[in-house]
């Protein structure tokens, strides 16, 4: 037995040590726990058409399964449900309404190439499995992701609806998938699930800006969801929604005295009818970004003042916190960035960030060095042609070529549903007007041609333009197919879309650093702008008429009707009213039964006459009609080869 | 079963040489046993007294697309407004839209849907969840999701899971006639394939009480094919009649709701979650003169008093 002190001391020693374990065990949960981060931010950027530009920015990340088990306290568990079940690497959802303006909104910076997205559904992802059950996989994910997002985005599970290519979107070793849906409508409901997986959804922070109306009132949205899933990283799901928003301000509508008509200067409040008070609690930074982009920075600097937020030509309503200045490669400045940290503000004093202008003002934003669009040719429910067509912007090449060798490189990618029969070895190229043989310009090609009612038809190109050039047109031939009974949409007389083709310039780069004042944090949306980006743009989605059947049901029952009816009467007719016998005296007297030839048997059979080949008496010669017969057979044979070749030629 | 016989001699033989009456009793025991587990085992068809009434569920169906069926969609919306306020939560709703009005580039006012030419209740609010959209609307989808035959690959928020404790509430609204439901202008729910669906789904126990409500011409038709138990059916107009739309809207330039949904939306707009009212009493609401149709209603599979009715559908 041991002295009560030292069983005591032994006692307090014991639970001393509980504690510790406890303790330890405790922070580091926390630590893993902590090791969860979210951040939210807020791009604003006026547009040279009178519009404004809002780009809205979560990022979530979720520190390795590994590391921190199944428990997630910032990170939505669908998400990481989502990624572990599908094993899935790489993952692009978009959602877009409108179709984003590359003539006046851009297509040459980081935003418009990372949001400038094809309007209706798009959704494509790499997996981490064995190329045999990626098939499988991708059908569940469908299904998954449409029950998630209210979307009917499950239509992508059959084998017409995607494709898998291998370097024309991104290069791959075969383990991506991709399928667009362009026809989904995007609405509330959509957006709903959206901000649920944000920590503190749409009622704090910065996605509490998001009136509903004013979203969905603008002229291009598009909300996506990306996520980036390794070992060694975690998970990071970066979710942003870019609006394009006409502000409605009575100030847009003056006149300056110069002449002039002003830029509308607008407000948070003008665009979402509510100011930002406060950030969400369990952000690690918010903050709110205006983009003031090299057009206005060149003009600001031409009227001789310093680009900062109150100069000669506009000024900012709240005094940012710190300004960014991006700098290309040449030293130069180029855009800059307004920061604002909303920390700082609260519901006693809001943030209302808004831009006032003072003196008209019009710029323009870089293009991409090609602007691609697509169009229909022909006409008819049998045939028709694709065209696409780029015209150059005058971008000129960086690296300034006048040798004959410069040449610029585009990528093409598209694929087009099964009942649209491209042939591709029609494929016809003009550069500037005249027609260049195909190996001229076509630098590499992959196609997959389509399979009726099993494989869309997938076509990636890699083309090389002279730098000279104006403008080239590609054009395809296709016949239009059949599609059975059940096959068509409740609206089948609107049409049938062809997916937006991706055209994508390799050789040119829109990625943009901006010195980062704080080198604790980087902030995830300049880290975006940072990431090499290859310059792309989607073309317009196609509108095919097919032929449909009549599906109007009074129609098709008056046809049957009268059809039956017809067949009836006319029977009926037939056997009541005819007089065979009195017919055939009547044609033998009229001598029409002697005759033997082919087609005057026709003409006598047409006339409803009845012929009896053993009552004629026939006295010409048996080898007369069977040279005659020989004859017609020689003149038809003779007839058919000249119109093949003639046709052929 | 097999451990009775056994027990029998068993127990006879431990107890050999007790009292005689204990014996007997003890030889009963495996037959009483034996009796109970066989009334217990009888199938509870009408399980109505052993289930309990534990959740809700609500099924709203909008079968009709293009713009100016604006109103069936203001119906349906209505409906999945009123049921949610009154405390059904979205994983109990099933709710499938057959085409897009909120953000249709018609609708002058996005992302907003109106029952009414004042505008003053936005239906599509902030907080919208769509299950079936579009294309996926059709007969098959529906009457996959009443019996509950999916396939696997589907997710749990488009499936219909409830139980032997659930009370459903069906409401349809579109193009309708005799002994028939349009769908999406395409094909049709007829009322023999209705009356099998609310069959398997009965067989299946996947109700304990199905109200089902239609908006539609001729809506009474489609209940003559029923012979579930458990079933209460109210239609908008019989057989011969048709049912209107309730007014105008200059602004939005189409009928924005039907009478029988409105003037039942009328009725649930007075009541809160914690109101007592009966299913009598909505009955009672229906003025045939403003509804410009007859509603009917379908008793008779029902076994419990209307005035009892309506607390039990609602709300717990």
């Amino acid at each position: 037995m041991m002295p009560p002190s030292t069983a005591r001391r032994l006692c307090f020693l014991s639970l001393l040590l509980l504690l510790l374990l406890l303790a330890a065990a405790a922070s580091a949960t926390a630590d893993a726990a902590a090791a969860e981060e979210f951040t939210e931010e807020l791009l604003l950027r006026p547009l040279p058409d009178r519009k404004a530009l809002a780009h809205f920015h979560f990022r979530s990340s979720a520190p390795p399964a590994s590391a921190a088990g199944r428990h997630h306290h910032l990170f939505p568990k669908a998400i990481s449900q989502l990624v572990q079940k599908f094993h899935i690497s790489e993952l692009e959802l978009s959602f877009t309404q409108g179709r984003w303006n590359y003539e006046q909104w851009g297509g040459y910076d980081p935003m418009s190439t990372n949001n400038a997205k094809p309007p209706g559904v798009e959704l494509w992802a790499i997996f981490d499995l064995p190329l045999a059950e990626i098939d499988a996989t991708w059908k569940n994910l469908t299904h998954t992701l449409s029950g998630l997002f209210c979307a009917s985005i499950n239509f992508l599970e059959s084998s017409t609806a995607f494709s898998a290519p291998r370097w024309g979107f991104k290069l791959n070793e075969g383990n991506l998938r991709y399928g667009a849906l362009p026809r989904e409508a995007v609405c509330t409901e959509n957006l709903t699930p959206w901000l649920k997986l944000l920590p503190c959804r749409d009622k704090a922070g910065i996605a509490s800006l998001l009136y509903r109306p004013s979203v969905y009132k603008g002229y291009y949205h598009s909300q996506k969801l990306k996520l980036k899933s390794s070992q060694s990283l975690g998970i990071i799901l970066d979710q942003t929604l870019t609006v394009v928003l006409q502000p409605n301000t009575v100030s847009g509508k003056q006149l300056h005295s110069t002449g002039g008509q002003l830029q509308p200067s607008w407000s948070m409040e003008h665009l979402f009818s509510k100011k930002l008070s406060g950030k969400c609690l369990v952000s690690k930074s918010s903050r709110v970004f205006v983009e003031i982009e090299k057009g206005i920075v060149d003009n600001v600097d031409k009227a001789g003042s310093d680009v900062s937020s109150n100069n000669d030509l506009f000024v900012l309503s709240t005094a940012p916190d710190r300004s960014l200045k991006e700098l290309d490669n040449l030293e130069v400045q180029s855009s800059s960035l307004y920061e604002y940290d909303v920390n700082n503000y609260n519901s006693d004093k809001p943030l209302n960030v808004g831009i006032t202008w003072k003196l008209p003002l019009i710029w323009s934003c870089t293009r991409a060095p090609y602007h691609a669009s697509r169009f229909l040719m022909g006409s008819g429910n049998e045939r028709g042609s694709i065209a696409m067509s780029f015209l150059s912007t005058g971008l000129d090449k960086q690296l300034v070529d006048s040798s004959n060798d410069c040449s610029i490189k585009a990528v093409v990618f598209q694929v087009v549903p099964w009942y649209v029969k491209v042939y591709y070895h029609s494929l016809e190229v003009f550069i500037d007007g005249n027609s260049k043989a195909i190996s001229e310009v076509v630098d590499k090609i992959h196609v997959t041609p389509s399979e009726d009612k099993l494989l869309p038809g997938t076509m990636e190109m890699l083309l090389k333009f002279p730098c000279s050039m104006q403008l080239a047109t590609l054009t395809l031939d296709f016949d239009k197919g059949f599609l059975h009974i059940d096959e068509y949409p409740p609206d089948a007389n609107q049409g049938f879309d062809i997916p937006s083709a991706l055209v994508s310039f390799p050789e040119f780069n829109s990625s943009r650093s901006y010195p980062e004042a704080d080198p604790l944090f980087v902030s995830p949306l300049l880290e975006n702008f940072k990431e090499d980006g290859v310059v792309k743009s989607y073309t317009e989605v196609l509108l095919v008429p097919l032929t449909t059947p009549d599906f109007s049901m009074p129609y098709n029952v008056i046809t049957f009707t009268c059809t039956v009816l017809a067949l009836y009467f006319g029977s009926l007719l037939n056997a009541l009213r005819r007089r065979i016998g009195e017919e055939e005296r009547g044609l033998k007297k009229a001598g029409i039964l002697n005759k033997r030839g082919l087609i005057p048997l026709l003409i006598a059979k047409l006339r409803g006459q009845k012929v009896d080949p053993s009552e004629s008496e026939s006295t010409s010669p048996a080898s007369l009609p069977r040279s005659k017969l020989l004859l017609k057979v020689v003149f038809v044979a003779v007839v058919a080869i000249v119109f093949h070749y003639l046709s052929n030629s | 079963m097999s451990l009775i016989p056994r027990a029998a001699p068993a127990a006879s033989m431990a107890f050999a040489g007790r009292d005689p009456a204990v014996i007997s009793l003890l030889k009963m025991l495996p037959l009483l046993l034996l009796l109970t587990f066989s009334s217990a085992a009888a199938p509870p068809a009408a399980a109505s007294p052993s289930a309990v009434h534990n959740n809700n569920w609500a099924v709203l169906v909008c079968t009709s697309r293009f713009w100016f069926n604006y109103r069936h969609m203001a119906n349906t919306l209505s409906l999945y407004r009123t049921v949610k306020r009154l405390g059904i939560p979205d994983e109990r709703i099933i709710l499938m839209l057959a085409d897009d009005m909120a953000c249709n580039p018609r609708n002058n006012y996005p992302a907003q849907v109106f029952n009414n030419e004042n505008h003053q209740l936005n239906l599509y609010g902030d907080n919208v969840e769509v299950d079936y959209r579009g294309y996926e609307v059709t007969v098959e989808n529906f009457l996959r999701v009443l019996t509950g035959r999916h396939e696997s690959a589907v997710p749990r928020s488009k499936r219909l899971l409830s139980d032997e404790g659930s009370h459903i509430l069906l409401y349809m609204t579109g193009h309708g006639g005799d002994e028939f439901l349009k769908f999406q202008d395409n094909e049709e729910l007829q009322s023999h394939d209705l009356a099998d669906a609310v069959k398997q789904m009965k067989e299946k126990h996947r109700f304990k009480e199905l109200l089902i409500m239609v908006d539609t011409c001729q809506a009474a038709t489609l209940f003559s094919q029923l012979q579930s138990p458990g079933v209460l059916a109210i239609g908008s107009s019989m057989k011969g009649e048709n049912s209107y739309s309730h007014h105008l809207d200059s602004d939005i330039g189409v009928s924005v709701v039907d009478r029988f949904t409105f003037h039942t939306l009328a009725f649930f707009e007075k009541l809160n979650m914690y109101s007592n009212a009966s299913l009598n009493s909505l009955f009672n609401s229906y003025d045939p003169s403003m509804l410009l149709s007859t509603a009917y209603y379908r008793m008779d599979l029902y076994k419990r008093a209307l005035n009892e009715v309506m607390e039990r559908y609602i709300y717990f």
